[in-house]
């Protein structure tokens, strides 16, 4: 499968099933797709040059014979028209013993914000309020080391609602799953996601000194994050996150960290908003699509994709600018690791959600992961008595690219693995179904990512 | 090549035979809680 498109002058051809990527001129953009069933053939190459001929291509004959050698030359290297081996192989992929790796630990179903498009309802996830206690939560640290067979690094996230609301519990889960290390030969990365408010100087000393990663949210411009934003009262936040955010970046030598932000129906102009947080001097960004009922005002319609498209197109040219200017910055949507990304297996197996990757509640009942949580139709078990829904843990062992009909010729399939299970579920009714903006979204990202790539190759020359 | 630049990349059948190890991060303890985004994580073996 290859799959062809323009972007900011490049013309870039991708063959899908190899991860090769081609920059190539226009004769070869025009040949590629008109020889790919010639070149399956194993036609001559004069009846490839005949065949360009007859399409009514003007470029003149030893041009079109070099384009042909080169293309020729590319899928003899198995870089260009590669065939899809991998069905089979990722069946038995599938099947395999999975291991728990990655759990989201919901610290607190609580919030001091009341996010306008919270898909956990102002923390609550449509349950009740509630703070895990230490113990449920070190039954679910134990529940992951005894779960993880061999795998070393484990990985745990504070989430909430949030979870500074819980912190003491969060810092004595910390020190809990340390003590476990050395003994099981395991290595915890934690993760803390915050909105913020309760951020200080002790929380943040603790945070740079044991947690992997955090991810700050705010959504860019002051009168965009405090729209959605805004605390209970209706007040804004922005004024007092910003610059305890900008402490945590600079404490973690920009690295290590994301500022998060949420873009929706209100602000289809998002890239402002990303430019406005590398503004503020954020290195690590990353700005993302609401995912909501088409019923509120706030949700991404159909009529918006050419706007954001639009959007995401003006902000691969602006980040290119800057990175030549010496003020790059990561955008996490458009990263993308072209020689070290992951094996197939993982690019084809979906998040691992329902198998290597599980939410706990704060009262220690596991979902596939956060966005399910709260619908009993996914419960999956609890801390005490591990995983008792089998069937559902299985069904998402199942969910790849290969059962999803709408991503077998999507060119995209190997970077997105699939999509989100929760988004198909929430707009389908079934994990392998396609919430079909979310796609196209992504396509687009892809195409970005890879052009800029291709942008920054040409400046390293 | 001259009508061809190929941009540096991970032989993604080579990555059938030593791949799948399963020590990579999970896709949504990074940023995204909200999107699948896979492509741009790295693998703990090619690091």
């Amino acid at each position: 499968m290859i799959h062809c498109y323009k972007n900011n002058g490049y013309n870039i051809v991708m063959d899908v099933n190899s991860g090769s990527v081609h920059v190539v001129d226009d004769i070869v953009y025009d040949l590629v797709p008109l020889l790919e069933p010639a070149v399956r053939e194993k036609k001559t190459e004069d009846e490839m040059l005949d065949l360009a001929v007859q399409q009514g291509f003007s470029y003149a004959t030893e041009d079109m014979k070099e384009a042909i050698g080169e293309i020729l030359a590319l899928a003899e290297a198995e870089m260009l028209y590669t065939e899809d081996i991998y069905e089979n192989y990722i069946d038995s992929f599938k099947t395999r013993e999975t291991v728990v790796k990655a759990l989201c630990l919901h610290i607190a179903h609580d919030c001091n914000l009341a996010c306008k498009y919270c898909f956990a309802e102002e923390g609550e996830y449509h349950g009740r309020r509630a703070m895990m206690s230490f113990e449920v939560g070190q039954k679910a640290l134990d529940f992951l080391v005894a779960n993880s067979g061999n795998r070393i690094n484990l990985e745990v996230d504070f989430f909430g609602g949030e979870p500074l609301m819980n912190w003491q519990v969060v810092k004595d889960l910390v020190a809990y799953g340390r003590s476990l290390e050395k003994e099981h030969n395991k290595k915890f990365r934690f993760t803390l996601t915050t909105n913020g408010v309760l951020l200080n100087d002790d929380i943040l000393e603790f945070a740079n000194r044991e947690m992997s990663n955090i991810v700050l949210s705010i959504d860019g411009r002051k009168e965009v994050h405090d729209m959605m934003r805004p605390h209970r009262g209706g007040q804004g936040s922005y004024d007092e996150i910003v610059p305890k955010f900008i402490k945590v970046a600079e404490s973690r030598n920009q690295m290590d960290y994301y500022v998060r932000g949420t873009f929706t129906h209100h602000n289809l102009d998002f890239s402002k908003d990303v430019l406005h947080l590398a503004d503020l001097g954020f290195k690590q960004i990353s700005v993302e699509p609401v995912v909501a009922e088409n019923t509120a005002d706030y949700a991404i319609r159909e009529e918006d994709l050419p706007m954001l498209m639009k959007q995401y197109d003006e902000l691969a040219l602006e980040m290119i600018r800057r990175r030549k200017e010496g003020k790059g910055f990561n955008f996490f949507h458009f990263m993308i690791d072209l020689e070290g990304g992951p094996c197939v297996a993982k690019r084809l197996s979906g998040c691992g959600s329902g198998t290597e990757y599980l939410a706990v509640t704060p009262w220690g009942d596991f979902y596939p992961c956060h966005q399910f949580v709260g619908n009993e139709d996914f419960l999956l078990g609890n801390v005490y008595e591990g995983i008792t829904a089998e069937h559902i843990c299985n069904e998402f062992k199942q969910c790849n690219v290969y059962a999803k009909e709408s991503c077998k010729d999507c060119f995209a399939k190997f970077y997105c693995s699939g999509g989100c299970a929760a988004n198909a579920y929430n707009f389908t009714g079934q994990i392998t179904g396609a919430y079909d903006i979310g796609c196209q979204l992504q396509k687009k990202r892809v195409e970005c990512a890879i052009m800029i790539k291709a942008a920054l190759s040409d400046e390293e020359e | 090549m001259k009508h061809i630049k190929t941009l540096s990349t991970r032989d993604l059948k080579k990555s059938m035979k030593k791949g799948g190890c399963g020590e990579c991060q999970t896709s949504c303890q990074s940023a995204c809680k909200t999107s699948c985004t896979v492509g741009n994580q790295s693998c703990e073996n090619v690091k």
